[in-house]
């Protein structure tokens, strides 16, 4: 049984200008000790779906339908009071900022020793002896003298590792990593990446790690989830998605992206603008920027199985559409028979 | 190979290739205490920098948050007033100048910022921010000027009736086309591009790449390109150069440099860029540095990487190392690689051991 389930998750948020599906229908799994990797752009969804796990969505927000199985319970049935034993207990979280998600008038060590002493009933010594320890495990020099520093003494580098000492101090079975590294520079960024694993290999956590950089995700994580306007549209293995991605949109991520290892050739940018959740296309939310749009797109489209877990949201292997296309499609084989499309409840198995 | 071709200040001379050229650039920010404000110390945010952009070509300026490359980019056009140093711009010095003399100048350097909702004034129209810079410098106005404000967002890829519109109807990457469009009204010869795609989400940032791209082979622009994202850099520029807490620790052809960095910092750098390929991740070696970037304020003596360096020997504490040339056009400011005849230490398999 897969340790996190979202099933047919739904957030939506009230504004001035009318009600908004941030995540409209997502499902996935997350397997003990697995990284599955969230990407997206901004408006994609990532961050509500994260914040909707830990029921933190802002008072604006309202999850309207969905299941979030944790260990097979339910956290969307769980009152306030047992979700605050659940949060950073069992499922814990890295923000993106580690500038603004400390405590700047708490000591690092008050701030990591709280977790302990609420979750596991520590004493306020032994919370803290726990938190020295959770210090040095990330790295953090002069970890005894270094409990007693404010937010502010620390590097943005040494923050971010408060955080995770912070996160991993309960041995959660879930962290949740929201986009960990960004604001981060990039010598910082492969410091804490190696952290992460470190950590990962020696607790055995699931990580759900929430990034816009691809090649973050290529490093870290066995299985990538891609979301675009609310909604998984592609997952699979890291290896299958980077190497054979099944949905333009995918495809296009890839193809837009200068690499470090590769110089010269013009990018391939996508064409217009991730699109406004308020009006948002109807079929296929990527249609009116993909180079492939044919007729059949907009019709709400169903994922598509390409075996071993890889699974698209995309027409372009549905028989339907076979005599539809205007430019040739990727060499990918078509679905005979569009039965084979699962609903998002058989997928997240 | 010879260390330093270039002479004992391992600086070449300029020619007449060279739109810009900068000399023992420094920028210094007085840090002030008490109620008489005295002076009691400097940020040191570009403490000598020398190199030249040549006509046409892209430089990309790289660092880490605090290496300098903003304030780098601001000096050279003014935008700041530079501590000492010499910069040159068409063979004219710019240092000294009057803000009188400078402004016949400003038309033929420009500036694109990163963040593209904060450059934009929100009350203005997006034809009015376009149309501002054209009648300060006398170059349109009226009729024409409306003429050439249309020219230019069709130039930059948007609608001529977008120049009715505010910056808040626009998305992020509509707005940096609006910077671009701003930065060219007064047909300048070079620009600053500041991170200028940092802001943008992935699919947008190769957009305004290919859109910078296209100017430059059309106008016969040069550009200074800032950022911090080497992979970007390496696709857009045809020199590189590295920035680290004020100095600039090696510049070289973008191939060369990235084929064969010599400095232990470039070295780092790169390797800590993660490649979207799991394969080829799976086969990389990543070089970690320990410990923090250090403070501008109170830089490290000797060579400033010294504290980070995995080679790192006594000369590198005390000795500032010289920015020798190795190879034609690269340089690098290294006691290591000057001591080992050119050749850039292997910090993957050794010889040091990495903590």
């Amino acid at each position: 049984m897969a340790l996190l389930e979202v099933k047919d998750l739904k957030t939506t948020f009230r504004t001035e200008d009318g009600v908004v599906a941030a995540v409209n229908g997502l499902s996935f799994a997350v397997d003990p000790g697995s990284t599955l990797g969230i990407v997206g752009e901004s408006g994609s969804g990532k961050s509500v779906t994260s914040l909707s796990i830990m029921r933190l969505i802002a008072q604006n927000g309202t999850i309207e339908h969905g299941q979030i199985l944790f260990k097979g319970e339910d956290l969307l049935k769980k009152s306030e009071a047992e979700m605050r034993k659940i949060r950073g207990r069992d499922i814990a979280m890295i923000f993106q900022d580690p500038m603004t998600s400390l405590n700047p008038v708490l000591t690092i060590g008050e701030q990591i020793a709280e977790a302990t002493r609420l979750h596991l009933g520590l004493s306020k010594k032994d919370a803290l002896a726990k938190a020295v320890d959770m210090l040095r495990l990330v790295k953090i020099p002069a970890a005894e003298k270094r409990l007693r520093d404010y937010p502010h003494q620390f590097s943005g580098g040494m923050r971010q590792r408060v955080m995770i000492a912070m996160a991993l101090s309960c041995d959660p079975a879930v962290l949740i990593a929201d986009e960990p590294t960004t604001a981060l520079d990039v010598t910082i960024q492969a410091q804490i990446i190696e952290l992460m694993n470190e950590m990962q290999q020696r607790l055995g956590s699931a990580i759900v790690l929430i990034t816009h950089d691809l090649g973050v995700v290529a490093e870290t994580c066995e299985n990538v989830l891609v979301m675009y306007g609310g909604n998984m549209v592609e997952y699979g293995t890291a290896t299958e998605i980077f190497e054979s991605p099944k949905m333009p949109y995918t495809m296009g991520l890839l193809e837009s992206l200068p690499r470090l290892d590769q110089a010269g050739s013009r990018l391939v940018p996508i064409e217009g603008q991730p699109p406004n959740l308020l009006h948002m296309p109807q079929g296929c939310a990527f249609g009116p920027r993909c180079r492939y749009k044919m007729p059949i797109c907009m019709e709400p489209v169903p994922l598509y199985d390409f075996g071993d877990g890889h699974v698209a949201r995309c027409f372009l292997y549905d028989e339907r559409a076979e005599g539809q296309k205007t430019i040739p499609a990727p060499s990918v084989p078509v679905i005979a028979n569009s039965a084979v499309a699962k609903t998002p409840q058989e997928l997240a198995k | 190979m010879t260390a330093s071709l270039a002479g004992p200040s391992g600086v070449p001379t300029a020619s007449s290739d060279d739109l810009v050229v900068v000399r023992d650039l420094r920028k210094y920010f007085p840090i002030t205490a008490g109620i008489l404000q005295r002076h009691v110390a400097d940020v040191k945010a570009v403490d000598g920098i020398d190199f030249e952009i040549r006509r046409g070509e892209t430089l990309g300026l790289v660092g880490e948050s605090g290496s300098g490359k903003t304030t780098a980019g601001r000096v050279i056009l003014r935008l700041a007033e530079p501590t000492s140093g010499s910069i040159t711009f068409d063979g004219r010095e710019l240092t000294g100048l009057s803000r009188g003399e400078l402004r016949p100048l400003r038309k033929e350097m420009q500036i694109i910022f990163q963040d593209p909702y904060a450059s934009l004034n929100p009350r203005m129209t997006v034809g009015s921010i376009i149309r501002e810079p054209l009648e300060i410098h006398g170059i349109a106005k009226g009729k024409e000027a409306d003429h050439r404000v249309q020219e230019l967002l069709r130039l930059v890829g948007l609608q001529p009736q977008h120049a009715n519109r505010y910056p808040h109807e626009f998305s992020g990457g509509q707005r940096q086309r609006v910077g671009v469009a701003r930065a060219l009204a007064v047909d300048p010869k070079f620009i600053v591009a500041d991170e200028p795609v940092s802001a943008l989400d992935v699919s947008i940032q190769a957009q305004v790449i290919n859109l910078l791209q296209d100017l430059q082979q059309q106008l016969g622009l040069t550009y200074l390109f800032i950022a911090h994202d080497l992979s970007v850099v390496r696709h857009i520029s045809n020199r590189v150069a590295v920035m680290y807490v004020g100095k600039i620790v090696e510049i070289a052809d973008r191939d060369r440099l990235y084929d064969n960095p010599l400095h232990p910092y470039t070295q780092a750098l790169l390797s800590a860029i993660p490649i979207p390929d799991p394969d080829v991740e799976r086969r990389r070696k990543r070089i970690i540095l320990s410990g923090d970037i250090p403070s501008p304020v109170n830089p490290p003596s000797g060579c400033r990487f010294h504290t980070r360096c995995p080679v790192a020997f006594d000369r590198c504490k005390v000795e500032v190392p010289a920015f020798n040339e190795y190879e034609p056009g690269h340089r690098a400011a290294c006691h290591w690689v000057e001591e080992h005849g050119g050749r850039a230490p292997d910090l993957v398999n050794g010889p040091a051991v990495l903590s």
